[in-house]
């Protein structure tokens, strides 16, 4: 089922107008700017997890010709505000971070000091030079070490490691475990990884002291909120800060924070008085960027005989890393809050504990619930192999069906107008489900190894701001507008995200060409500069189709109002009721026929701007209009993934055989531009899963700082992705638009990782752990063997 | 540690002066001292090839040459393809929706110039084996693929 024909403009598969300038290398990126007079800075970066700083000396850096300067967190500490982060949630203990530490550092990468140089070369010889003396301290290098009992403390302001913790009960879990037919455990740790933009971080910072104004050009994927907070540490107003974001090469999550080298930045091209620019090379984006992910879950499930879950024990665990950007909760609490997704369960308990380490600080990346559909459909695997049962029947037995919606959660959230079963049903038949496990049962013979995984996925998107008040999270989920027509007739719109490849500019004209009637090759979409832009909540949590798409559209039908209301007039009608704009053109509606009129979007624009005595009574000259909108709490879409797999059990080595998913992500906007989320997303998930992985040693050490320890999936390793279609609108949203990207980096960790276990099922063992690496699969199995070697000697 | 010293490069067919160190990376002088941006810097360390450029119509990496390396050698880079109209490489990318932040994509068009000027019909296992060379992050490298040998395709249709 497909919403497209209703409408003229969404829908249609326009290729992106963004891309001639970036395939002819005319994109203008951060470090694409000039600014007349930059100077550099080069961040000086603790060569270990855990110190105390006794003294720093800058002399020797400062005599390089070409320095400016070297400054350390004492100076920043007068020239910026602290970051508290103390939203009141039950169990989250509240943190301030400084804008350079001047007492300790917390992880390898901890920025120390900062030189300003003449030149990036320059800089970084000076930066060299810049000796501290530190003081070891014990390093907590594991989420094991942090809750140990006596460890010593990444955040001396508290009490404990334990940074948040909470627990929630729905049902009764216990009675449940009672009347258990079984009882079933399972394990998921997924590693720690980081964003890997292709374009590092950086900005570049000009103050006029004359107007005593900021201009902050960064590529960032929330404008607003980062200048709000750019303000705030700076002492400035909001009208004395433009954030200026261009073209973004990558953001996934990294690109939200204000981070304190940015911040940095700023502070000394106002205390300079001189711009001032930095730009992170990989290394330092590797280290000390962000990190995301590295979390533990156990599940305990009660279940029938049947497969039939009758209550679920979640326990997760994260290791958040050394500061906090964000509420510590605000991850793993979304992972709890969805657990149960596609499935009817309605005991639940979960318990969340984030721990403080000394690590890189952990943000939201591309899903930062990413782990929650590997630990549902594994659990469901789990099930069936201790069960004996088919796992498509228990996935069967447990799913919701379109006549259980809306569907309460157990823990409050409603699940409405989303068709897991469905996806599920044309995942299997795609992937052809029975012809495989023949096939399967004949390689087996041959001594080769197959698997296939399923997940199907419900994917949280567009966080309106109902969710964030039930979560305690301050923050709003609305999104803001405005559409101009110009006086020729052009469109000009503009909204409050900030793209980072999405697409935006082409559909997102899409909208406002449907909400106005105009073709959208007519439409020019402004985003990333906070004087041009409305004050919105940015791109994060898959909300640019919903809160961003939905605004400009709801935007542009208001314009549409005013304009066929200009028509009427012009038209001598007393109403514009019978009348429409297509093409931009006014067509009217005669005996149930739509018929041109001759009047166009340009002669109304020309009155409105150049002949307003012409307007109808009591209307104003001009056609600007502007809008906010609050998307409802939550928007939901659904996936199901198939993947199959071989495993070489010589080498340990993973092969994807075939890749098919079925998604429900509601009215697609732009065809070609949700596909290419859709490719990249589980990209980015198989990526993970199978090659990168974040390293420290028990030293808390970073050893994998470079792209030769930091693997990312090259062209030879990913397979081609096979997309079956499957729309339902959202009856809540704005042209049924749900929200999409995040939900393939969560079905291809769990379908991956659920294809290796049915691969590797003849051996007895289970990855309980991810990447899956050659390493770890040839560990399992050869733990087998030995266990077997064993066994033969008793 | 400023000992600079006036070198002559070939960019895109003009001779271009510039005034650096001998340690000033290709991708820098580009970038920085001749103003073409289109030259993207990924890594600095040779693995993702944002920073490919043609030297001597050969692919390379501009983070790992020095440009005082570079007199007497010609030096092309993505500024030079479709300046008019886009190439039939990168129109396949746009056709194709072979970018999306498009910060790899000009290393990926130097890559692949070379490429189907030395191997006009290429697999497809041969163009994901070459573009293994360059690091994606947004597109899963699917919509590359097809548009290179899309690519491949016209360019051999056009060919006399
Ligand atoms: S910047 Fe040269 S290979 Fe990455
Ligand atoms: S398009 Fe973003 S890195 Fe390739």
């Amino acid at each position: 089922m497909t919403a497209r024909s209703q409408f003229n403009y969404i829908g249609k598969p326009l290729a992106r107008k963004e891309d001639r300038r970036l395939v002819t290398g005319h994109g203008r990126y951060l470090d694409d700017i000039v600014v007349p007079g930059a100077l550099h800075a080069c961040f000086v970066r603790s060569p270990h997890a855990h110190a105390k700083i006794l003294g720093i000396s800058v002399e020797a850096a400062h005599e390089v010709p070409g320095v400016v300067g070297v400054f350390t967190g004492k100076d920043l500490a007068q020239w910026t505000n602290r970051l508290r982060q103390a939203p009141r949630i039950e169990g989250l203990q509240p943190t301030e971070i400084e804008t350079l530490p001047t007492d300790k550092v917390r992880f390898h990468g901890d920025p120390v000091a900062v030189v300003v140089a003449s030149d990036r070369y320059v800089a970084e010889d000076a930066a060299e030079l810049v000796e501290v003396d530190y003081e070891m301290l014990a390093p907590v290098a594991s989420l094991e070490a942090a809750l140990a009992p006596g460890a010593a403390l990444v955040d001396d302001a508290l009490p404990s490691n334990l940074v948040s913790h909470q627990s929630f009960s729905a049902g009764n879990v216990e009675a449940r475990r009672k009347e258990a037919h079984a009882v079933v455990e399972a394990t998921f740790y997924q590693h720690r990884q980081t964003h890997v933009p292709m374009e590092t971080r950086g900005c570049a910072a000009v103050w006029d002291q004359g107007r005593e104004h900021l201009t902050f050009h960064i590529g960032n994927q929330v404008p607003h909120p980062l200048r709000s907070a750019l303000a705030g540490r700076l002492g400035l107003s909001e009208s004395q800060v433009t954030v200026i974001s261009p073209d973004v090469g990558g953001g996934f999550g990294q690109k939200i924070a204000l981070y304190r080298e940015e911040l940095t930045v700023a502070a000394l091209a106002r205390h300079l008085k001189q711009p001032l620019r930095w730009r992170e090379d990989r290394s330092e984006n590797l280290m000390a960027a962000s990190h995301a992910r590295e979390n533990l879950c156990h599940t305990r499930t009660s279940v029938a005989a049947d497969g039939r879950i009758l209550g679920i024990e979640l326990e997760i665990f994260e290791d958040f890393g050394a500061y906090c950007f964000y509420p510590a909760n605000y991850m793993s609490r979304v992972v709890a809050m969805i657990l149960t997704g596609p499935y009817r369960i309605a005991d639940y308990t979960f318990e969340v504990k984030v721990a403080l380490t000394n690590k890189c600080g952990n943000g939201p990346m591309r899903a930062p619930m990413a782990i929650t559909s590997w630990v549902m459909d594994g659990t469901i695997d789990a099930i069936a192999r201790q069960l004996e049962l088919d796992p498509l029947k228990v996935r069967r037995v447990n799913m919701l069906r379109t006549a259980d919606l809306p569907y309460r959660m157990a823990t409050g959230e409603t699940l409405e107008d989303i068709t897991p079963a469905e996806t599920l049903e044309s995942a299997v038949a795609s992937i052809g489900y029975d012809a495989f496990h023949e096939r399967q049962r004949a390689l087996r013979e041959e001594g080769r190894y197959i698997g296939l995984g399923l997940c199907t996925v419900v994917e949280s998107t567009t966080y309106g701001s109902a969710f964030y008040k039930t979560t305690g999270i301050a923050g709003s989920g609305h999104e803001a507008a405005w559409v101009r027509i110009e006086p020729s007739g052009v469109i000009n719109a503009s909204v409050g995200l900030g793209g980072s490849g999405q697409g935006y500019e082409t559909a997102l004209s899409q909208t406002v060409a449907e909400g106005l009637g105009v073709d959208p090759s007519m439409v020019r979409i402004l985003t990333g500069n906070t004087d041009v832009a409305p004050y919105g909540m940015g791109s994060r949590g898959a909300r640019g189709g919903t809160a961003g798409g939905g605004a400009l559209y709801l935007c542009a039908q208001k314009a549409a109002e005013q304009v066929l209301r200009i028509a009427a007039h012009r038209l001598g009608l007393n109403s514009a009721q019978e009348l429409r704009l297509l093409d931009g053109q006014v067509e009217r509606r005669i005996n149930n026929e739509w018929t041109g009129t001759g009047l166009f979007l340009t002669d109304i624009a020309r009155t409105a701007y150049l002949d307003p005595t012409n307007l109808p009574e009591g209307v104003a000259p001009g056609l600007d209009f502007s809008l906010t909108y609050d998307p409802p709490p939550m928007t939901y879409s659904n996936s199901t993934h198939a993947c199959e797999v071989e495993v070489d059990t010589r080498t340990g080595r993973l092969t994807i055989l075939r890749y098919v998913v079925s998604e429900d992500c509601g009215t697609v906007i732009n065809p070609i531009v949700v596909r290419g989320q859709q490719q990249g997303a589980i990209a980015m998930g198989l990526s993970g899963s199978l090659f990168e992985q974040v390293v420290y040693d028990e030293n808390g050490q970073n050893l994998s700082a470079t792209f030769a320890d930091y693997l990312v999936a090259t062209a030879c390793e990913l397979p081609e992705v096979e997309i079956l279609h499957n729309h339902t609108p959202n009856k809540r949203t704005p042209a049924g638009i749900k929200g999409m990207a995040e939900g393939g980096v969560m079905g291809a960790i769990g379908a991956v990782s659920n294809a290796v276990n049915d691969a590797l099922a003849p051996f007895g063992v289970a990855a309980t752990h991810q990447p899956l690496s050659p390493q770890y699969l040839r560990s399992l199995l050869r733990g087998r063997a030995d266990r077997n070697r064993q066994e033969g000697q008793d | 540690m400023s000992d600079k010293r006036t070198i002559t490069l070939t960019v895109n067919g003009t001779t271009r002066e510039a005034d650096v160190e001998p340690r000033r990376l290709l991708s820098d002088v580009l970038r920085e001292d001749l103003g073409l941006t289109g030259t993207h810097v990924g890594c600095e360390h040779g693995v993702c090839g944002a920073c490919t450029v043609l030297i001597d119509d050969k692919p390379a990496r501009a983070c790992l040459t020095y440009a005082v390396q570079m007199e007497g050698h010609e030096i092309t880079t993505i500024e030079a393809v479709g300046e008019e109209t886009l190439s039939p490489l990168q129109q396949a990318l746009h056709e194709e929706h072979g970018l999306q932040c498009g910060f790899c994509t000009p290393g990926i068009v130097m890559t692949f110039e070379a490429f189907l000027r030395e191997m006009p019909d290429p697999s497809e296992a041969q163009v994901r084996d070459v573009l293994s060379g360059n690091l994606c992050r947004c597109t899963g490298y699917q919509n590359i693929v097809v548009a290179v040998l899309k690519a491949a395709a016209v360019m051999r249709e056009k060919r006399p």
